[in-house]
């Protein structure tokens, strides 16, 4: 007993309590305590007494530090109740789809874009250029066709001269003046007052820059200007000249460029007479 | 603080619940002795936030580690307190706490000080004044430097130039005068 009271008064259980103790010295001292009622006692009453020295000097701790530690620990106290299961397979009937698939179908779908883009581009600059030519082509038909109804026209008016009985037809011969066979043919008719040279059949030196043929009739011996005209080798129609109701003859004189009011006589080519 | 109704259950009651992980336990266990272990923490760690840290850190090993306790040992609260203390003492002696302590700038160390004061003039510390009358000066510094600085009895010897055969009378004179106070 008097071990027991020297082993109280040795401050050890004081040490152990306050944790400061090795680890023989702490198992010899649960080893005292449970043989001896005493000692167990006195250990109890130095932790009552530190645990309300405690207590004397605690400190409230931060409202919100409550539901922190809570929280934490709730959290800890889920995880148990979760996760003591095993887990389940839950991906075992998922078929793993190859996410290459979707990425490669997006790729094929831009490629083909881009080629049809091309294509597009191709196809359309071809079809501008035909279209292009096409209305070249249509403007070129469209002047062959203004000339041919030009042509049909002319030729119209010149079947209406042979259909018309009015008009009277007459070949002015040539002069000494001019070439051998020089002829030009005249149509003439005094009711519709409508004078025409034939420029197809007409035979004739060509005249040079200065001068024209000018045409006159002759009216009671006096000459009537009817107008001028060029031989043209290319000229195939009949050319109107000025209208005249009443002619004895028709001549054909050889004036400076414009035409004179007087016919130069010295230079009369062809002469025919009704 | 003082709005929230506070759980409280006998020791025996609270040890059960905590053995069969109830919930309630733990409500119990953080409104019962948050504040005597946050006292003991702030001491030895000074700094708030890592006392704060701290706490957690106890609480979490308590729960996880409640299958180490046994009553034929001791008392809860004494299992408890060695826990936060040691948890403690580790966080003040781990490199980044060090490194964190250079690195507090004035500013921190102005509104530390002022928090600290406040702790120290809260007016549920009163007590603390009674005890220093009925502890002796002596004895007030060797058992505040083990139980509330985390020195171990040699260390304290150390500090305080004083044989350790006294060191360890005078622990247990203080508290003998503890619990003739509290008694």
């Amino acid at each position: 007993m008097e071990d027991i009271k020297a082993y109280i008064e040795s401050g050890i259980l004081e040490l152990y309590v306050l944790g400061d103790v090795s680890r023989e010295e702490k198992l010899q001292v649960e080893e005292m305590a449970k043989n001896h009622q005493v000692i167990r006692a006195e250990l109890n009453e130095i932790e009552r007494s530190l645990e309300l020295y405690a207590e004397e000097n605690s400190i409230e701790p931060s409202v919100n530090l409550r539901s922190r530690v809570l929280n934490s620990l709730l959290t800890n106290l889920g995880d148990d109740n979760t996760f003591n299961k095993k887990p389940v397979e839950i991906n075992e009937n998922v078929i793993a789809l190859p996410d290459q698939e979707t990425g490669g179908f997006y790729k094929y779908a831009f490629a083909a874009c881009l080629a049809l883009l091309v294509a597009s581009s191709v196809a359309l600059v071809s079809m501008y250029n035909r279209l292009q030519e096409s209305n070249t082509q249509l403007a070129a038909l469209q002047l062959d066709k203004q000339h041919f109804a030009n042509r049909v026209n002319l030729m119209d008016e010149q079947l209406l001269v042979f259909r018309d009985a009015s008009f009277k037809f007459l070949k002015l011969q040539a002069t000494p003046k001019a070439p051998a066979g020089a002829n030009i043919t005249i149509a003439w008719s005094p009711v519709k007052k409508k004078v025409m040279i034939d420029m197809e059949t007409m035979k004739m030196p060509v005249n040079d820059k200065n001068h024209q043929y000018q045409l006159w009739a002759l009216v009671n011996g006096k000459p009537v200007d009817l107008g001028v005209f060029d031989k043209n080798p290319d000229s195939t129609n009949m050319k109107e000249m000025k209208p005249i109701a009443l002619a004895d003859a028709f001549a054909v004189t050889l004036e400076p460029r414009g035409g004179s009011t007087t016919p130069t006589m010295d230079e009369m080519m062809v002469i025919g007479k009704f | 603080m003082s709005g929230k109704r506070k759980i409280s259950l006998s020791e025996d009651e609270l040890v059960l619940a905590l053995r069969n992980r109830e919930k309630i336990a733990i409500e119990a266990l953080y409104d019962m002795y948050s504040s005597s272990l946050y006292g003991v923490i702030c001491r030895i760690v000074i700094d708030i936030p890592t006392s704060e840290d701290v706490l957690q850190e106890t609480f979490v090993k308590i729960w996880n580690s409640f299958s180490g306790y046994s009553a034929e040992k001791g008392r809860l609260f004494t299992w408890m307190v060695n826990i936060a203390r040691n948890l403690a003492i580790d966080k003040i002696r781990s490199k980044d706490f060090k490194n964190q302590n250079k690195n507090q700038d004035l500013e921190n160390n102005v509104t530390f000080i002022d928090e600290q004061k406040n702790t120290v003039y809260k007016p549920e510390l009163l007590g603390i004044k009674e005890l220093v009358t009925t502890l002796k000066p002596e004895q007030r510094s060797i058992l505040d430097l083990v139980y509330f600085k985390g020195y171990t009895h040699v260390e304290a010897a150390d500090e305080l130039g004083i044989p350790l055969g006294t060191i360890k009378t005078r622990l247990r004179m203080a508290i003998q005068q503890l619990r003739k106070h509290f008694n």
